[in-house]
């Protein structure tokens, strides 16, 4: 009998760790570095004029943002806007997935248009919506003008520039979340639908009963995927509204590329973003404990 | 050969020699890429501007826009060191570019006397900061002149005799007009970019007799009196901006969005660009053509002295690529290789966008274009009194904080008409912010 030599393979724990290797090297480079250094920041009060100076500060900058009315009102203002842009984004997804379900004569190319919004840049998406949505070219003064009011109708203003930003990035993520559905439903056996048909089940029944389950563990997903994007939204904000009118759409990720790059306060900006970050996390961890164990539980 | 004739024939080859040495000095040398960056305006101008100088100097300039916020991006370039010799900048930026030490001031430049020279005396105030002139002239203006369309002004029934001479004359006049049937007769400077509300609240104190913050110590100076300047101007915004004779938009338009809204024809008086007069008295640009004339100079100035320098970076180079630096600014931003203002003169032509330099301003080609750009012949006065007469907001932009406190300002006021603020608490908040400013940067 010919001996086996054991220490010549890798475990298979080993092997995966070997081909991971150079993924996490690249994570390390790329996450951890910029992470530690803004980390590194938001412990210090970082000065430029007159010299570079950094000067440590311990939880002081901390201290300062959760204190700052302006923190708190950005707040807010990143709350309203994520809740509104979730929730338009899922119900659009949806409807849309149930839509191209269906069959339909070109329906290739009725899916290639509906995927279009998403491969829209959110620099072009902010040019586009603020076209339509400002008085001077929107869509509301056409329709004013329409009826003949010859008034500007403007939605980019304080009491509605954050749903018009909302509709703009749900218009923007509502696709990919179609898609994902889409191929959901498409797992979904032809004969549960006669089933229910024999049961003569009304639609919202068999939406609820058959259509709606197999659906429920990715609309968890991309509730807290949506809302992860919608937090961390920058460019599309800064080109439509630029946190405006005044500071009516300045959301956190706007507040802190304030205090970061304009005000070259990049100590308190750090900050500021970790408290964005504490909010990310904070908000998928609710989501998951309220909603995603109960999905994640059901065989 | 007498005494005349050798001191000419001497003169003349002075100059041929001095030519002959200029133009040797300003074709570059060191065949390394000079990388220059402005903000988006008639960049087709300037591209042509800059091929001319790399075909008849050998240059490299490789020419790009900056599309955004450019006061922050730019300092962002600068502090990382990236690919930045010359640049625009408006006199409040370069201040802190200075500071920053991210920038060689134009005193580097050989000829440096003679520009100073050329430059009209206020500007040359303007554009010197800590002792040191920045940056050469791209161009110099009078934002927030009031415009006039004359067109709706006399269809009101006013003449020219009834023009308002200060700011309470002309708020007073928009409530006649009101009454007269139309409703918004006044497009505010409130417009969303970083130059609009706040360097309106600026202006209007100044044109009021006030001052934000001293010009040397930049102390704040605001008063909370009734009748102070700052007081005056935050009450008038409120009063007709709750009576609507303003349209709410103005605070998300941009520049072009503020110009087109203009040309419409739709407003009576509106704060603008003095080199604007050109563009609202063009036919295919604008629905007042030949009928945009602007408030005369009554004993109260209108607007602020705006202006924008070419600016040389410091970042580390070879000594003969800061050279071309050197060269391709002085070409660019003065004389090029044959002693004319060749760009400052190109944008008198083509903009009616004022020079630093006397040379520009007091040709007869100088004179020729603002005639043809005005809607009247005797508007070429006005113009100039109005212009002579601008102020420049010394205490809150020669300091190291101006573009913090405008981005503050901006905000601010923009809640503050929003959330039909509290004029005193406003007021406060402006001193407030200017000395915490202050002590941040240990003024």
């Amino acid at each position: 009998m010919k001996a086996t030599s054991r220490t010549a393979e890798l475990s298979n724990l080993q092997f995966s760790l070997l081909l991971a290797l150079p993924v996490l090297v690249f994570l390390l480079l790329v996450v951890a570095y910029p992470l530690g250094y803004a980390l590194w920041m938001s412990f210090h009060e970082i000065v430029f004029f007159g010299g570079y100076k950094a000067t440590f500060v311990g939880f002081d900058n901390f201290v300062d943002v959760l204190t700052d009315k302006k923190f708190q009102k950005s707040l807010w203002i990143t709350i309203r806007f994520t809740v509104e842009s979730v929730m338009l984004a899922m119900v659009i997804g949806l409807l849309l997935a149930l839509v191209l379900n269906r069959p339909m004569r070109f329906g290739g190319l009725v899916r290639t248009l509906v995927i279009l919004p998403w491969c829209v840049s959110l620099y072009g998406t902010g040019v586009m919506f603020s076209y339509l949505a400002k008085g001077q070219t929107g869509i509301g003064t056409a329709l004013a003008f329409a009826f003949g009011i010859n008034d500007d109708v403007n939605f980019v203003n304080r009491d509605w520039v954050i749903e018009v930003l909302a509709i703009g990035n749900a218009w923007n993520m509502a696709p990919l979340v179609a898609f994902f559905l889409l191929a959901n439903l498409k797992t979904i056996p032809r004969r549960l639908y006669d089933l229910a048909a024999i049961d003569r089940m009304s639609h919202v029944e068999v939406f609820r009963n058959v259509t709606l389950p197999p659906l429920r563990f990715t609309l968890f997903v991309f509730t807290c995927i949506t809302t992860v994007l919608s937090m961390k939204l920058f460019d599309f904000i800064f080109v439509l509204s630029g946190g405006g009118p005044g500071t009516a759409s300045a959301t956190l990720t706007y507040r802190i590329y304030k205090e970061s790059f304009k005000d070259l306060d990049l100590g308190y900006g750090a900050a500021m973003s970790f408290m964005l970050l504490a909010l990310i996390l904070g908000s998928t961890f609710l989501l998951y404990f309220l909603w995603g164990r109960r999905e994640a539980s059901t065989p | 050969m007498n005494q005349l004739s050798m001191t000419v024939a001497g003169a003349t080859a002075l100059a041929l020699i001095n030519g002959a040495v200029q133009a040797q000095s300003l074709e570059a040398e060191s065949g390394e890429s000079v990388y220059f960056r402005g903000w988006q305006y008639k960049t087709d101008i300037v591209q042509d501007n800059v091929d001319r100088y790399n075909d008849e100097q050998s240059g490299k300039v490789d020419y790009a826009t900056v599309t955004g916020d450019y006061p922050a991006l730019m300092e962002q370039n600068l502090i990382a060191g990236a690919e930045l010799d010359v640049l625009y900048a408006n006199p409040s930026q370069a201040g802190r570019y200075f500071d920053g030490g991210w920038i060689m001031p134009a005193e580097e430049l050989d000829n440096i006397d003679a520009i100073k020279a050329d430059m009209y005396p206020n500007i040359l105030e303007a554009w010197t900061y800590k002792g040191k002139l920045l940056g050469l002239s791209y161009f110099v203006s009078t934002r927030g002149v009031m415009h006039v369309n004359l067109k709706k002004y006399n269809e009101l029934g006013y003449t020219d005799a009834d023009f308002p001479k200060d700011w309470d004359a002309l708020y007073d006049q928009l409530y006649e007009m009101r009454d007269k049937g139309l409703e918004q007769p006044f497009l505010p400077h409130w417009l969303s970019e970083w130059y609009g509300i706040s360097w309106a609240f600026d202006f209007e104190v100044m044109n009021r007799g006030g001052e934000i913050a001293d010009g040397e110590t930049h102390v704040p100076l605001l008063t909370t009196d009734a009748d102070g300047p700052a007081y005056k101007t935050l009450e008038d915004w409120k009063r007709v901006w709750n009576d609507g004779l303003v349209p709410e938009e103005v605070l998300t338009y941009n520049e072009s969005s503020y110009i087109d809204a203009y040309a419409s024809g739709r407003y009576v008086f509106s704060p603008q660009q003095l080199y604007d007069l050109e563009t609202f008295n063009r036919e295919d640009r604008s629905q007042i053509a030949g009928h945009a004339s602007l408030l005369p100079y009554q004993g109260q100035s209108w607007g602020l002295l705006d202006s924008a320098v070419y600016l040389m970076t410091s970042r580390e180079r070879a000594d003969a690529h800061t050279e071309d630096v050197k060269r391709f600014s002085n070409w660019y931003g003065y004389q090029n290789h044959e002693s004319e203002v060749f760009v400052g003169n190109r944008w008198m032509q083509e903009s009616m966008l004022f020079s630093g330099y006397k040379s520009v301003m007091e040709s007869d080609a100088a004179a020729e274009r603002m005639k043809s750009a005005l809607a009247r012949e005797e508007d070429i006065p006005v113009v100039l009194e109005v212009y002579a007469n601008t102020p420049y907001p010394k205490g809150i932009w020669s300091v190291v904080w101006a573009e913090e406190f405008n981005s503050w300002l901006k905000e601010t006021l923009q809640d503050f008409l929003q959330d039909d603020g509290d004029i005193v608490e406003t007021i406060e908040a402006i001193n407030e912010q200017i000395t915490d400013l202050n002590a941040k940067y240990n003024l």
